[in-house]
């Protein structure tokens, strides 16, 4: 155990505000865990803390209107839609590929909703890549700013947001899992399943279609996989029929209706399971 | 917010009414600190949204207790992040200790608001406002406010301690 040293208060002040570098915070939160006065310090600290954060509530009149109804709305609608998936129960045992997605198992539905999460998380990063000129904060700016300083190239950034956000993905579906980024969404390999989820999707004209693709392993052409048709949205959730271990490789593209054999349009996305 | 314990438990049977009810009493504040950090109105839209299906998806993570700090942590946490990944710093993860203990009294945290919290914290001086400022929604560790503000590390350290010490004498005075 660590001798308690009154020095140490400062410390604890900037760990409950959240401004402790990690290292230095695992060795406090050690120390604290076993010294009473400490302890009894820091809650004090977080409870300061808690109400600092209520400082940004907003007023109605600072948020509401339109905006505020927009914003409810995304949520509701993002919820309904993950009521929707989850409601249906399972089919039965017919092997249609409808069918097939109705029986789908928990994990199904948990990527489904986490996917919706997924989306919107890295919205809010290209958001902020795209649109930080016109924030209204000019502090927030510069700090943003300095930040970008530190950053190397825009596709690490991305890189590191996609992996976060894939490792939270992984918390709500089958361990294992492997997640691929591909335009618009990801590719979701668990349990020897296939998920493609995919968002901002255009609405098709009459007489086309979405079509998923594989490439076997070892083939040389790609084998249609199932059509489909993204919601209002523009969101799709989709779970192939193919086994994941036989397929190398996926793709999407826009067919006439009802599919086609081979792909007769530039895919929107090629993504290898390697 | 009253009743959150009980509201949670019907999330966490997938109750739409029961949800719609914790978001229109925290949209708010999940907003407002996500646009404070962000400083952008479609990003801190796009967080709002996923802290409250992430609320929806995963209910179980509040684990009771004074539900608008609970909150208030995962919001923070969530524009951390994305901070952070924005400007790719190598340790993007500050230890997140999830008990609640040490809340303000909850008597004391249900009575307070955005504008109450906002003239107590007004009452501070600006040399211990700012760091904290810094520190919580500017999403800055100790030594990069120091840095920002030419001082000393030690001396950041001192205020922000005295600011929060203040803060909450303040808020625990404030009248009801
Ligand atoms: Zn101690």
């Amino acid at each position: 155990m660590t001798v308690h040293d009154d020095t140490r208060f400062d410390s604890i002040a900037v760990l409950a505000l959240g401004a402790l570098p990690p290292a230095e915070s695992r060795e406090l939160l050690q120390h604290i865990a076993e010294c009473e006065r400490c302890r009894k310090e820091y809650d004090e600290m977080r409870g300061a803390v808690d109400a600092l954060a209520l400082s940004a509530e907003l007023t109605p009149s600072e948020f509401g209107g339109a905006q505020c109804e927009r914003l409810r709305g995304r949520v509701m609608d993002a919820v309904r839609a993950s009521v929707a998936t989850s409601a249906v129960q399972p089919a039965g045992n017919v092997v249609d590929l409808a069918a097939k997605r109705r029986a789908a198992p928990a994990w199904f539905n948990y990527a489904a909703a986490a996917a919706i999460v997924l989306f919107a998380s890295f919205a809010g990063w290209e958001a902020l890549t795209l649109r930080s000129e016109n924030g209204a904060n000019q502090r927030q700016i510069a700090l943003l700013q300095a930040q970008l300083e530190a950053q190397t190239r825009e596709a690490n950034g991305a890189r590191a947001q996609l992996e976060l956000e894939s490792s939270r993905l992984a918390d709500m579906i089958a361990p294992g899992a492997a997640r691929y980024a591909v335009q618009n969404g990801v590719v979701v390999r668990s349990g020897g399943r296939i998920l493609i989820a995919l968002r901002h999707l255009p609405a098709l004209p009459k007489g086309r279609t979405y079509q998923a693709w594989t490439l076997r392993r070892g083939a040389k052409t790609v084998t249609p996989s199932i059509t489909f048709t993204p919601d209002a949205g523009g969101l799709a959730l989709v779970e192939l029929p193919e086994r994941a271990g036989d397929v190398a490789a996926v793709a999407v593209s826009v067919e006439p209706e009802g599919g086609s054999k081979q792909p007769t349009s530039k895919p929107n996305f090629v993504r290898s399971l390697g | 917010m009253v009743d959150a314990d009980r509201l949670m438990a019907r999330v966490r049977e997938r109750d739409v009414t029961a949800f719609e009810a914790v978001y229109d009493s925290s949209h708010r504040l999940v907003y407002g600190i996500a646009f404070k950090m962000l400083g952008d109105q479609a990003a801190a839209e796009d967080l709002a949204q996923a802290v409250f299906l992430k609320i929806w998806t995963s209910p179980e993570a509040f684990g009771g207790g004074n539900f608008g700090a609970w909150i208030a942590r995962v919001t923070r946490n969530r524009a951390l992040d994305m901070l952070r990944s924005r400007a790719a710093r190598p340790e993007s993860e500050i230890a997140d200790d999830v008990p609640l203990a040490g809340s303000l009294d909850e008597t004391v945290f249900a009575r307070l608001d955005g504008e109450r919290v906002r003239s107590a914290l007004a009452t501070l001086p600006a040399e211990q406002r700012t760091p904290i400022e810094l520190g919580f929604f500017g999403g800055l560790t100790h030594d990069e406010i120091a840095r920002q503000s030419d001082l000393p590390l030690g001396t950041v350290k001192t205020r922000i301690r005295a600011g929060l010490k203040k803060l909450r004498v303040a808020l625990e005075g404030s009248p009801v």
